[in-house]
């Protein structure tokens, strides 16, 4: 495959990604995988399990992450480049009509329903992730639960919600104290 | 909304905003839900560009679109703020760090993975972001319950279910929404304009269109 041929493929592989990934990162990274390992065999198996390691610890956008890296391993930074642009091509494109649908209709009360519902749905979608992400937080480890490490991870919670919610401290400065937090709480060995 | 109340801040202004906020927000958390937070923090509260029920209209459309939530967010929000440049600069913001920081780690990764501290503080993080959901939660449940009734709580029941019990695609489940949006309009409307129809005696010429507000 000539080098040009390469990128195009490696862009048409993360323009479906992008495309199909319905419901959050972790929903699309199977799609990752079917495009990268299954169909174009871009990786194998054991660096897909390293990119899903290395989404978990770097900042930004899983999938983004995993088009930069992968685009990257393939081709270089030129890959890289296509790769990330690929994947948000699709969701950029239906992003922007459904913006502009909205804008122009929202006076009327067919889309005023339908965003109504659309909202109530986002707030299922995001309680779900929010239940996910705090029963992991929580315990990490079903089959051995930790009560001492669950209490605290319940409790951090808490006094972030506090301070967010009720002292008006900004998410930000209070998202890189929880992580700063539990860097201490474990080199204490707590 | 009137998306270009430029003059109260500058087009510069506003874009170089637009920028360090999503660029700031992907260099530090990995969920597309972290990012609608701190953009609703700073766009609602502190800079107040946008009222919160605008802000949770766009969640909607954002979560109606495939992709990373982080990018669409930040186009749909970049565009409201300070039109097609506003979204370029937003979503400029959202990519530059995780691609930096991809290229990079392509190149050295095996150190970065065997670092535990990096996961730890991670972990960490994760809990802040619980907590900032429930803010968004919070807001979501008011805005979408402000006019009483049955149908937002029984949406919200059915989409978390759907989430919840299949394995389905959440295309469908915006999809359905959609539809469900749909008719539930054109059911009021029609019920709205029937009882005009009685009350008016024939009189309802043009009331039945816009009748679908006043229920």
């Amino acid at each position: 495959m000539t080098n040009m041929g390469l990128l195009v493929s490696v862009f048409l592989a993360f323009v479906r990604v992008g495309a199909m990934a319905f419901g959050g990162a972790y929903a699309a990274i199977p799609l990752v995988e079917q495009e990268v390992v299954t169909n174009a065999g871009f990786m194998t198996y054991d660096e897909f399990v390293d990119l899903l390691a290395l989404d978990e610890v770097t900042p930004g956008p899983i999938l983004i992450n995993s088009a930069t890296f992968v685009g990257m391993r393939v081709a270089g930074v030129p890959g890289a480049v296509v790769a990330t642009l690929g994947c948000i091509l699709v969701p950029c494109a239906v992003a922007i009509s459904l913006l502009f649908l909205f804008r122009r209709y929202k006076e009327t009360s067919l889309v005023k329903s339908i965003v109504l519902t659309l909202k109530c749905m986002a707030l299922a979608l995001i309680v779900s992730t929010m239940l996910k992400l705090g029963a992991n937080a929580i315990m990490p480890d079903a089959v051995k639960p930790d009560l001492a490490r669950g209490a605290y991870a319940a409790a951090v919670m808490c006094v972030a919600f506090y301070l967010m919610h009720w002292r008006k401290i900004r998410p930000l400065p209070v998202m890189l104290a929880c992580g700063a937090l539990n860097v201490v709480v474990t080199l204490l060995g707590l | 909304m009137v998306h270009n109340t430029r003059n109260t801040e500058g087009l510069l202004g506003r874009l170089w905003a637009l920028f360090v906020a999503t660029l700031t927000i992907s260099a530090t958390a990995n969920s597309g839900y972290a990012i609608i937070a701190v953009m609703r923090d700073d766009f609602v509260n502190k800079r107040k560009w946008f009222t919160e029920e605008e802000m949770n209209d766009y969640i909607a459309i954002v979560q109606s679109c495939p992709g990373p939530m982080a990018v669409t967010s930040s186009m749909v929000v970049g565009y409201q703020s300070a039109g097609f440049l506003g979204s370029l600069a937003a979503v400029l913001g959202v990519i530059t760090p995780p691609f930096a920081v991809m290229v990079l780690v392509s190149v050295f990764y095996q150190a970065i993975v065997g670092n535990p501290y990096v996961a730890i503080f991670m972990r960490g993080m994760q809990m802040g972001v619980v907590a900032m959901l429930l803010e968004v939660c919070i807001g979501l449940f008011l805005d979408a319950t402000k006019k009483p009734g049955a149908y937002p709580l029984a949406i919200m029941v059915l989409a978390f279910l759907y989430v919840r019990l299949t394995g389905c695609s959440i295309m469908w489940l915006a999809i359905g929404c959609g539809v469900a949006g749909a008719v539930k309009a054109l059911l009021v409307g029609r019920k709205v304009s029937v009882a005009e129809g009685v009350a008016e005696k024939g009189d309802a010429d043009k009331s039945g269109s816009k009748g679908g507000d006043a229920s």
